[in-house]
């Protein structure tokens, strides 16, 4: 077993600043309600061949995990656990707007195979030849949380002494429509897209961000649940999903008004993939030891050295991960 | 029973053989295949037999009792009636599920009815609902919400191995006491899109499958869903419920060679069954039986060959694939035939690899006997993806313990 699970690096592309921490001190602001990531350039990740065949979600996912393992000095992850809500969506657009409009000739098999949920994974795997513990999530915006449950099941275990875990989703120009008219984006929300990938080791001995003390996911849980929850976890501050959208931030009611509260939404949008953005900024946060003053709606910085990150799926996933800072920091 | 157990105490399923375990059983035993001409799904490809589940979409509705009109997917509808015998058998109510986690596993999920309403979804508001039944996460909760308040739900997405990598979850939650119950497994309906889909890969057979043949041709596409409900043994004694079989070991490895083609020496095949073994405390003369994952594709049957020559050596337990009984159920497959063991484990036979005809070079030689009277301890089971995602089941016997 472990004493700790060291957060050795986390890289993002969104709609910030990609592969840096800019936006803690001077964000990107938007208008509208569909903004696509800011790309970094790709050349010192992967090859112009390989660029020209790979999505956007992949040429992410791996610059993102390419990125952490190198900062973290680890090449071959025993896991690499993904999440994503709807994959490589442009693929898989480009495939079916051709198999409804051109008929069930011609399809292109490359498109076919990069719409299947779990080629982030494997890319990462083929390209770093990882043979280890290798899944994927697809829980709508859980599906972070669920590769990270997944990945601290597997350190408890002892079945893993690290694991790259990340969270990859895109969106089209059309399936952000579809996304608007589902629901799953609204009352003024950014639909964006992120591309996280984090990096853990159990008693690195080497500089980490935080340690990852815990994490619970839960379905529909009933109010005393959801109070028993809160009961046994105590934290400097809550960081939660809240958006602006009044529906959406009527979930983090339960939590009260008890310790402070912060959110990542406002700056990076909405996507699938929200949940490893949050991940990556309590991180940070812990790293630098406070809660910058553009997470707390401009009302200064809040000091921290324990996170509490609050998700909530459709008012009816709930999911608890603390994070703290380093020993002696 | 002893602490640390991951038993299995029910399991339902639906595929091309049998709308239930007592059907599915029946068709194994009798060696009977239900892949066939295309009956339900609307494709110009009526070239490419498959096995698809023998009821429509109306009449499973009707038999899950889901009202007309109701938002759903052919993904889903399979998805309960597997978890409907499923939570039956392991005498699973309503009131319980709050202390029961759903791990499940799709790829799919929605195309279905995305492939059919696109161009609404576009043009009009007409299908907006079936938006929000597209993606794998959606099909789990439609699954899950038929039958109540499951305590956790998260859906896994490996392509061809999403099922057995739920069950593998699952059972980690066991070990951890995370839950006392959990069930696992898979759904996935054939689609326009990936039927295409593997059709543009070219690995799709014109005729019947023939897993290991020296002429096998390719794969055909299977439909369908099964799920287990793992158990602590506590908590099976606790409840007073019989297993019908364990969960011994598991293992998942990445081939790490191609995002569609297996490596020539079968690495990724090679190391789940040797973590799977590992896992289960168990040496490969203990397997009685391996359910390979045996597609019909000369490069996946080739290379699991060569991967099971490598963990068994000379001493090669009898084989066969399911897959041309049942097509390949893709995301469902590792639950299907993980219920299909169960099936041999308990009416003690070996299931016949179906359409095998001539041995190839460096191929396996599956089981072509109907034994229905061979003692099974331990058997093994098999499920690879695209991306070399692969994963291995040991599920063993109960009955003497």
């Amino acid at each position: 077993m472990y004493q700790t699970i060291d957060i050795l690096s986390v890289k993002q592309i969104s709609i910030q600043q990609p592969l840096c921490e800019e936006w803690m001190e001077t964000p990107l602001t938007y208008t509208g309600d569909f903004v696509r990531a800011i790309d970094p350039d790709f050349k010192q990740f992967i090859s112009a061949g390989e660029a020209r065949r790979l999505g956007k979600l992949l040429k992410r996912a791996l610059a993102t995990s390419l990125s952490a393992l190198n900062e973290g000095g680890i090449q071959n992850p025993d896991a690499i656990v993904t999440g994503t809500g709807f994959g490589s969506i442009e693929n898989t657009e480009l495939f079916l707007d051709a198999l409804v409009r051109e008929g069930e000739q011609m399809l292109k098999p490359t498109q076919f195979m990069q719409s299947t949920h779990n080629t982030a994974s494997s890319l990462i795997g083929i390209n770093t030849k990882s043979h280890g513990y290798n899944s994927t999530y697809s829980q709508k915006g859980l599906s972070f949380d669920s590769a990270l449950y997944d990945a601290w099941l597997q350190f408890r275990l002892g079945k893993i002494r690290n694991a790259l875990v990340g969270a990859h989703d895109e969106m089209s120009p059309v399936f952000s429509g579809f996304v608007s008219k589902a629901g799953h984006v609204k009352n003024g929300e950014i639909c964006s897209e992120a591309a996280v990938s984090a990096l853990l080791e159990a008693d690195s001995g080497k500089p980490a961000m935080c340690t990852l003390k815990s994490v619970q996911i839960m379905n529909m849980p009933t109010a005393q649940e959801l109070a028993d929850v809160m009961s046994k976890i105590s934290v400097d501050a809550i960081i939660t999903g809240r958006s602006g959208n009044p529906e959406n931030d009527s979930w983090y009611s339960f939590l009260g008004s008890d310790v402070p509260q912060c959110s990542y939404k406002p700056l990076f949008g909405v996507n699938f993939s929200s949940s490893a953005i949050g991940f990556y900024t309590a991180a940070c946060c812990l790293k630098a030891g406070r809660i910058p003053s553009v997470m707390n709606a401009g009302n200064g910085a809040v000091p921290c050295r324990s996170i509490l990150l609050v998700n909530v799926v459709e008012g009816r996933h709930y999911s608890f991960t603390v994070l703290e800072a380093v020993c002696g920091k | 029973m002893k602490a640390g157990q991951v038993l299995i105490t029910g399991c339902g399923i639906v595929c091309a053989i049998g709308n239930d375990k007592g059907q599915v059983l029946e068709s194994l035993l009798a060696g009977r295949t239900g892949v066939g001409p295309l009956k339900y799904l609307k494709t110009g490809h009526t070239e490419f037999p498959v096995g698809e589940v023998k009821m429509s979409d109306t009449e499973m509705e009707r038999a899950m009792g889901i009202a007309p009109g109701t938002p759903t997917t052919r993904t889903a509808l399979m998805g309960m009636m597997a978890m409907h015998e499923a939570l039956g058998q392991a005498c699973l109510e309503k009131d319980d599920l709050p202390h029961v986690g759903f791990v499940d596993g799709t790829t799919v999920g929605g195309m279905d009815k995305s492939e059919q309403y696109y161009l609404d979804f576009i043009d009009n508001d007409s299908r907006n609902a079936y938006i929000g039944t597209h993606d794998c996460g959606s099909c789990s909760e439609m699954i899950a919400d038929r039958f109540g308040r499951f305590k956790f739900i998260t859906t896994i997405s490996t392509a061809c191995s999403s099922a057995a990598n739920a069950i593998e979850l699952a059972a980690d939650m066991i070990r951890l006491g995370e839950a006392d119950v959990v069930v696992a497994g898979g759904s996935e309906c054939i689609t326009k899109f990936h039927l295409n889909g593997f059709n543009s890969l070219m690995i799709l057979d014109h005729g019947q499958c023939r897993p290991f043949d020296a002429g096998r041709a390719g794969l055909n596409l299977g439909e369908g869903a099964a799920f287990v409900v793992l158990e602590s043994a506590e908590s099976a004694a606790k409840r007073g419920v019989k297993p019908v079989a364990m969960l011994s070991g598991y293992g998942n490895a990445c081939d790490a060679f191609h995002q569609t083609a297996s490596s020539p020496d079968g690495e990724g095949a090679y190391l789940a069954m040797m973590k799977a073994l590992d896992n289960a405390g168990l040496k490969p003369s203990d397997i009685d039986y391996i359910n390979a994952h045996g597609t019909g594709t000369p490069n996946n049957d080739l290379s699991e060959s060569q991967a099971m020559k490598r963990v068994f050596g000379d001493v090669m337990p009898q084989v066969s694939s399911t897959k041309s009984l049942t097509g390949h159920t893709t995301s469902a497959s590792g639950s299907i035939e993980a219920v299909i063991c169960i099936l041999a484990l308990q009416n003690g036979f070996t299931p016949v690899n179906y359409a095998f005809e001539q041995a190839d070079e460096g191929v396996i030689v599956p089981n072509m006997k109907l034994a229905p009277d061979r003692e099974l301890k331990h058997v093994l089971c098999n499920s690879f993806g695209f991306g070399g995602n692969d994963s291995s089941l040991v599920i063993s016997n109960v009955s003497n313990n």
